[in-house]
């Protein structure tokens, strides 16, 4: 694991590391995985993905219309617990969609960039 | 079609006009490649039956198929979680050819926006390195963003003039893949606005940009590595030229077979009116858009002895 700018983390292979030592021009390494927002850890897309099964908690289930929604980053509704943290991973299925945010609203912001949006029709 | 081109196309042996402007005048095939990195092929494939998608599978290329029903498939789910990359069927063969195996690192010299770098990482299956370099930081970008979708761990990105590369990188990749950029007539089908911006200037001037770019691709190979060249247009003056002109440099550069299952094609041409090529540039395939109702390519596989 590496860190990269802005608190973000990239993974790679120990090859890939040592390729890019030798090198010039190098911009970029292995995969965005993470992002450390203060004392939290905001997986991206790939990183939850690579994480599956080690997830065990702050795991939120969405149907297959909600994970729709979610890649368009519209707001889900979910009932918050006191004690639950304040990003949440979704999963549809097997399929993991990275972090959102829990918001004072009640509502859960999914973290997912403008360029990987499904577009509105 | 300026007249120009018109009659520049006119002169390529055995050329069928007519079967080309038909070929310009249909829409290319979608195609899209089933990302393995991330799924099985049974299930995406499930996915995507159930929203309704048809497809057929494409008999050169390894997890690769075109739509045969449905629309949109840029705007799925499947899409955006990067479980498929879209790609033309014609496209997918230059990797086909080069043939990357797990373990290897491998160099592709021109790579924005990433179609061939993401298909290489696939079959490297995460052992192995892709190096994926461009010149432009506008395109790296694109190049960046394709990769994260599809989840490639052992990727390295360089900013580059891909003619400089062997100042840094001399002999260091197992395979090298130079899809050179280039006057795109095998793809006018997407944009009419090439057969208009054509010139032969504009072929001579990328011609001498894709020598150099061979050359530093072969400089950085291996002995015993595989250099696939590919463009996606139809000059001579764009392919046998630049792969002759390799030829002609370096005598430890030899064309080998690179025939692909169930691809149509013709084999490079070695005489032309005014031009004569090394015969081995018969192993080269030329693709014209009507062959397979798709893109049109020239690919090279060319082998370093040593």
């Amino acid at each position: 694991m590496i860190r990269a700018g802005q608190g973000r983390i990239r993974a790679t292979t120990s090859e890939t590391l040592e390729v890019a030592t030798r090198l010039r021009k190098v911009q970029q390494v292995g995969l965005y995985i993470a992002k450390l927002i203060k004392s939290d850890i905001v997986l991206s897309i790939e990183g939850s993905q690579l994480l599956d099964g080690a997830i065990k908690k702050n795991v939120i289930e969405l149907s297959e219309e909600e994970a729709e929604k979610w890649m368009k980053a519209a707001p889900i509704e979910r009932f918050r617990e006191k004690s639950e943290a304040r990003y949440v991973v979704a999963r549809c299925g097997d399929l993991y969609l990275g972090s959102g945010r829990f918001s004072r609203d009640g509502r859960i912001y999914p973290q997912v960039a403008k360029w990987r949006r499904i577009p509105e029709e | 079609m300026s007249d120009d081109l018109r009659d520049y196309l006119n002169r390529l042996p055995d050329l069928e006009l007519d079967l080309l402007l038909e070929a310009y005048e249909k829409p290319l095939p979608e195609g899209f490649r089933i990302n393995t990195l991330k799924s099985s092929e049974e299930q995406v494939l499930a996915r995507l039956k159930r929203k309704g998608y048809e497809f057929e599978k494409i008999p050169w290329a390894r997890h690769g198929y075109v739509l045969a029903g449905g629309s949109d498939l840029g705007k799925t789910l499947e899409h955006m979680l990067g479980l498929i990359y879209l790609q033309g069927p014609v496209s997918m063969a230059p990797v086909e050819v080069l043939d990357p195996r797990p373990g290897e690192v491998v160099l592709d010299l021109c790579a924005a926006p990433g179609s061939k770098s993401t298909q290489i990482a696939q079959l490297l299956d995460g052992r192995g390195v892709i190096v994926a370099n461009d010149i432009s930081f506008d395109r790296i970008k694109a190049l960046s963003s394709n990769l994260q979708r599809f989840g490639v761990l052992n990727c390295i990105i360089t900013l580059a003039d891909g003619r400089r590369y062997p100042r840094f990188a001399r002999e260091f990749f197992d395979k090298v893949i130079v899809d050179a950029p280039c006057s795109s007539l095998g793809i006018i089908s997407k944009d009419w606005g090439i057969a208009k911006s054509w010139s032969i200037k504009l072929v001579e001037r990328l011609s001498d940009l894709q020598k150099q770019l061979i050359l530093a691709g072969f400089e950085c190979l291996k002995p015993g590595g595989v250099l696939v060249y590919s463009t996606c247009t139809l000059t001579i003056e764009e392919n046998e030229a630049v792969v002759n002109w390799l030829l002609e440099s370096r005598e430890d550069a030899k064309i080998i077979d690179a025939g692909l299952p169930g691809l149509r094609y013709r084999p490079g041409y070695t005489e032309t009116e005014n031009m004569r090529f090394n015969e081995d540039l018969r192993k080269t395939l030329r693709i014209m858009p009507y062959d397979n109702w798709a893109e049109g390519f020239y690919i090279a596989k060319i082998l370093k002895e040593g």
